[in-house]
């Protein structure tokens, strides 16, 4: 993460010259041309900011919400030809105001609403316009909260201001000199969040808010710069993280060959230039390091699977390397996705059963158990409550039961539940292993508040874990996890921290009385091979003998295994 | 979770506890300018004793605890995405503080706060 941000200042000194010249001040179209860019710039690395998001509820949404709040803002003006940036940016607002989704995404809105009004009906916003605008941004936003909590995004709106003050004061005479300020000054006030609050220094991130709002300011300038937008800010990340991803990712055409190498450079690794050359190689490039050892991943066409092995061996000592087919792999994906869902056909007057799932083989299993629709969603995937809405309305009976399955879902789910006409039962399952356990109660013809009561109460039966691999170093109630760790979490409460999925995975089940239960469960996600969980398994059943163990294909993502103990 | 087995005695919170909670949450929520009394009756009580608390209500229902809480939300934001807010934030924070499922988070907006007419 330490990589990312430094603004790239690295641009030729007369081409900067022309585009001081060329932004000395900013009309209508140039502005709806920078809002597209900052949206695109954004959503390019909305993943990073929904990362970071543990303030105020850490529920990972912020950068997808500050991304549909623009997208609202830019669907509202992207037809404009409006010459005149004040009317414009009006509209921005508007649009922003009435797409704002959660908190980052209202505080966003009420910044864009202060810097339009500043604007007013101006035709060209110069560098004293551009001043007021970020000023009255500020002073908006800051209006709309009673406590104002500092290390959010409204300290780096405060910090945004303030250098376009300063760069005023010290002779700023083009827009794109404010553009550049700004954009350095968000930078180092993300990096400053951690300091002013400190549930983001003992998670370890800065904050995620803070980080959209710099990100949007940054795509400006990187368009303004004509650098691109569409691949994310070079991150390198741990090698625990690379793993994970590597698995979850679509095959598409012209990438035949997954190569992999894990190398020891020679001299500190240039991590720009290094990817520049990768770039020209293949796609789907991530590169991790963990002790100064670096591992690459790519995907390159035919024949060229040897060229990226040829570069790394000139960078320093190669330590492994593994070379995929591809279109092997997604040819057996393909045959897998050919088993459809079978839900169960409801009539009028029966009992619909709804299920929130994170994965494929999760649904396949509901559907198994008598379940008429799914809604697709899991940990930071939340389903709208719109979504939701529409599968109660699209089933052809009036008795509706959901199952959330998630913690974060059951609120989306009970306003969902409200706003239908159809009489809906919530049962509060925050798990895939308590859904089971609920629908296993399930008679699609069966009285509906006896079902709904034998369902809710069959959810405090189950003991559910849950494995995965920690995104980074953090202290949650007193066990200090570091980043790559497999940690072990029942009921949603971390219980134990280690170093193999193994060791985690048999101090979770013992932490879940495993040696009082009849039957476990291993719901295993995109992540594992069947083989693993097959050998997964077969450790599970050497400590406990005497217990049934199952091994069920999940197909969720983040959690390679999620855990049922009856 | 509230059947807990604590064989050693009982814990009990009381709503007013929880009513600090919920008010400090609620504070701290973006587009929340204040609390606003939710009758005529609690608005002259709150003339007579300044309670912070006025503005919430906290009850059990059953082993569930229902929250009311009845706020003013600053003009020019969208009242849904503010509501919504408060309710995951009160929600958390109770929720993490008492380790007691919340039932439900109802949000009253009683009124508007105008800073700045556009």
């Amino acid at each position: 993460m330490e990589a990312m941000g430094e603004v790239e200042q690295r641009i030729d000194g007369r081409v900067r010259e022309r585009l001081l010249e060329r932004y000395r001040a900013i009309d209508g179209p140039t502005c709806r041309r920078l809002t597209e860019a900052g949206l695109a710039w954004l959503r390019t690395n909305q993943q990073v900011v929904n990362s970071l998001n543990v303030f105020p509820v850490p529920d990972g949404d912020t950068g997808t919400n500050m991304v549909l709040t623009m997208q609202a803002a830019w669907d509202e003006i992207a037809s404009h030809s409006e010459a005149a940036i004040g009317r414009l940016a009006k509209s921005i607002a508007q649009g922003a105001l009435m797409g704002a989704r959660g908190n980052s995404g209202v505080i966003l809105s009420q910044l864009w609403r202060g810097f339009a009004r500043a604007l007013d009906d101006a035709t060209l916003m110069d560098v004293p316009l551009f001043v007021r605008g970020l000023a009255e941004a500020r002073d908006t936003a800051y209006k709309g909260v009673v406590r104002p909590v500092e290390g959010t995004i409204l300290t780096v709106a405060k910090d945004v201001a303030s250098a376009a003050e300063q760069a005023q004061k010290e002779g700023a005479s083009s827009a794109l000199q404010i553009l550049e300020r700004i954009v350095q000054a968000a930078h180092e006030s993300v990096q400053r969040t951690p300091d002013l609050l400190p549930v983001l220094k003992q998670a370890g991130v800065v904050d995620s808010g803070g980080m959209g709002l710099y990100l949007l300011l940054e795509g400006m300038l990187r368009s303004a710069y004509r650098q691109p937008l569409d691949t994310p800010t070079v991150a390198v990340r741990s090698l625990g993280e690379l793993t994970l991803e590597q698995a979850s990712e679509s095959v598409e055409p012209g990438q035949d060959w997954e190569v992999v190498v894990d190398f020891r450079p020679d001299a500190t690794l240039d991590v720009q230039g290094f990817y520049r050359r990768l770039e020209a190689m293949g796609t789907s490039i991530q590169v991790g390091e963990g002790d100064g050892l670096y591992r690459m991943h790519i995907h390159v066409p035919d024949r060229k699977e040897y060229d990226p092995i040829d570069y790394v061996r000139s960078l320093g000592t190669v330590t492994r390397v593994a070379i995929e087919n591809l279109m092997a792999q997604s040819a057996a994906q393909l045959s897998t996705e050919k088993d459809r869902l079978r839900l169960t056909a409801v009539q009028p007057g029966q009992i619909g059963a709804i299920a929130v799932s994170p994965g494929f083989g999760i649904s396949r299993v509901f559907a198994s158990l008598g379940i008429a629709a799914i809604v697709d969603g899991g940990q930071t995937m939340n389903p709208s409550t719109q979504e939701i809405l529409r599968a109660f309305e699209e089933l052809p009976t009036d008795k509706i039961i959901i199952l959330p399955n998630n913690k974060n879902i059951e609120l989306a789910a009970r306003q969902a539940a409200e706003h239908s006409v159809k009489s809906v039962a919530v049962i509060p399952s925050h798990s895939v292993p308590q859904g089971i356990a609920a629908m296993l109660c399930f008679e699609v013809g069966g009285d509906f508040d006896e079902i709904v009561g034998r369902m809710t109460g069959a959810l405090k039966n189950v003991r559910q874990g849950e494995i995965t691999i920690a995104t980074r170093s953090v202290e949650i109630d007193g066990v200090p996890v570091r980043e790559g760790q497999v940690i072990g979490l029942l009921h949603g409460k971390l219980a134990t921290a280690g170093d193999s999925l193994q060791e985690t995975l048999l101090e979770t089940l013992r932490a879940g009385r495993a040696q009082e239960a009849e039957l476990i469960t291993l719901f295993y996600g995109a992540d594992l091979s069947a083989q693993q969980a097959n050998q997964l398994a077969d450790l599970v059943r050497q400590r406990w003998p005497e217990q049934e163990v199952e091994v069920v294909e999940g197909g969720q993502p983040h959690y390679p295994l999620i855990l049922s103990i009856e | 979770m509230t059947a807990e087995d604590i064989s050693y005695g009982r814990i009990t919170v009381a709503p007013r506890a929880i009513a600090t909670l919920v008010v400090h949450a609620i504070l701290q929520s973006y587009g929340v300018v204040g609390l606003a009394p939710k009758n005529l009756v609690d608005g002259i009580t709150h003339v007579l004793v300044h309670d912070p608390r006025h503005g919430v209500e906290v009850k059990a229902v059953g082993d569930q605890i229902v929250i009311d809480v009845f706020i003013m939300v600053e003009y020019g934001t969208r009242i849904s995405s503010v509501a919504t807010s408060v309710a995951n934030t009160v929600r958390y924070h109770v929720e993490r503080a008492l380790g007691m499922p919340v039932g439900a988070v109802n949000v009253h907006v009683q009124d508007l706060h105008v800073s700045d007419v556009d």
